[in-house]
């Protein structure tokens, strides 16, 4: 039986749900387990929790200069460290919805829908340009 | 209390109540959390604003995601709203962050609060319900499909509908996604408007589709701060946690609880952090 342009549209919001569901939930709990290792101080933190207060609350420029920390990507090769573990898990909220994006376009271009399909790819690729720090300037 | 001799983990622990108690109010009141996390984090804590600010673009991606799924399953939120006006508003964010943490602080603050009490104004003037009206599609609207159907158990209804005045929407989410970035508002206050009054979505489709739609602007603004090194998981983490704690526990309030205290609380806390952060901005109250 053909289904109706609704039931059609309903199909890809389910699959977009499912996914965001999943990939958030993990995040999530990556987040929080990553949180309670620094906080608990089970790792070593690049800036430890209790000097934080003598730099958090100057402007970021000032505060990377301080305590040589590093911006782009350049936090990745900290990611060893409690603190920059923790942004890399709270990054990955930051990627979900990329993925949503990925997993729905193949189903958007094989129902015929070009326009949603072109829009969701050139969304997919915004994200992926504010994510690569191209333009945002860090150093 | 002075930051520099507050043991560290004092702060960590306020800041998830505070979210937790932003959690609950934002639900019974209708506003996306990061219009109230901002301000009042950034007031009345002694963190810098950039780092609040990158936190509270986070906040609001947290509580968006966590609730999508729901959203999308209940026909609350139409691929078809959120598709290309996310996209405008996310290439907007994106600028907008990067103007925002180009600015001294003390123009952002006092852009911050004469926002925050603009917005705090807008909702005491907002129609407390909007009604659905059925309109015909514009030219665009109609080339982009944006109409759906949903199902209202409240009412009891199906309910068919479409927008209009495509362009004007576009620029609207252009606009929104601006301010969004700039100030790390979720700006769910403005999305809902814009979808309701403006482009006549049902009330219901535009409150799930503003949600969504944050997400993915979110999603954008957020890679400049995570780059520029403007966010502190010490203040990202727990934030997120206790809003997610809080929204829950307002969604079981939001029968019980009435809507127009809740309203009115909103809108004195926001004209409160509002004028504390237009006074600091302007080095009246430091």
């Amino acid at each position: 039986m053909e289904l109706t342009p609704e039931e059609r549209d309903l199909q890809v919001e389910q699959l977009y749900a499912r996914w965001l569901d999943a990939a958030t939930r993990i995040a999530f709990a990556i987040s929080a387990a990553a949180f309670l290792a620094y906080a608990a101080g089970l790792l070593p933190a690049h800036v430890p929790p209790d000097l934080l207060p003598q730099v958090w609350g100057l402007p970021v420029d000032e505060f990377l200069r301080r305590t040589g920390s590093p911006s782009g990507w350049g936090w990745l090769a900290l990611a060893g460290h409690a603190d920059y573990l923790n942004l890399a898990c709270v990054a990955l909220l930051a990627l979900v919805t990329a993925l949503c994006y990925l997993r729905i376009l193949p189903a958007l271009a094989g129902r015929g829908e070009r326009l949603q399909a072109a829009m969701a790819a050139l969304q997919v690729l915004v994200l992926l340009a504010a994510a690569s720090g191209f333009f945002a300037g860090g150093r | 209390m002075e930051a520099a001799t507050t043991p560290w983990w004092i702060w960590p622990i306020a800041l998830f109540a505070v979210s937790f108690a932003i959690g609950i109010v934002a639900v019974l009141a209708g506003v996306g959390g990061g219009v109230l996390f901002v301000p009042i984090v950034g007031s009345f804590f002694p963190f810098h604003l950039d780092f609040v600010r990158g936190a509270g673009l986070l906040f609001a991606l947290a509580g968006t995601l966590a609730a999508g799924p729901l959203l999308l399953r209940g026909g609350l939120a139409s691929l078809r709203l959120i598709i290309p006006l996310a996209l405008a508003g996310s290439i907007t964010s994106f600028a907008g962050a990067l103007v925002g943490l180009s600015m001294s602080a003390a123009v952002i603050q006092t852009s911050l609060g004469v926002t925050v009490i603009a917005i705090a104004l807008l909702i005491w003037h907002s129609k407390e319900a909007y009604g659905a009206s059925i309109v015909e599609s514009d030219a665009l609207g109609a080339a982009l499909r944006m109409r759906g159907r949903y199902d209202d158990p409240a009412e009891g209804v199906r309910i068919d509908w479409r927008t209009h005045r495509t362009i004007a929407g576009f620029a609207s989410f252009g606009a929104i996604g601006f301010l969004g970035g700039m100030f790390g508002l979720g700006a769910g206050f403005a999305n809902v408007p814009a979808l309701n009054l403006l482009m006549a979505a049902p009330l219901k489709v535009a409150i799930g589709s503003s949600g969504m739609i944050i997400s993915v602007i979110n999603s954008s603004a957020a890679w400049v701060y995570i780059h520029r090194g403007a966010v502190l998981p010490l203040l990202v983490v727990p934030a997120i946690l206790g809003v997610m704690l809080g929204s829950r526990i307002g969604a079981q309030l939001l029968s019980s609880t009435p809507a127009t205290t809740v309203r009115r609380l909103v809108i004195a806390v926001l004209l409160l952090a509002g004028v504390r952060a237009l006074l600091r901005g302007l080095g009246l109250w430091n």
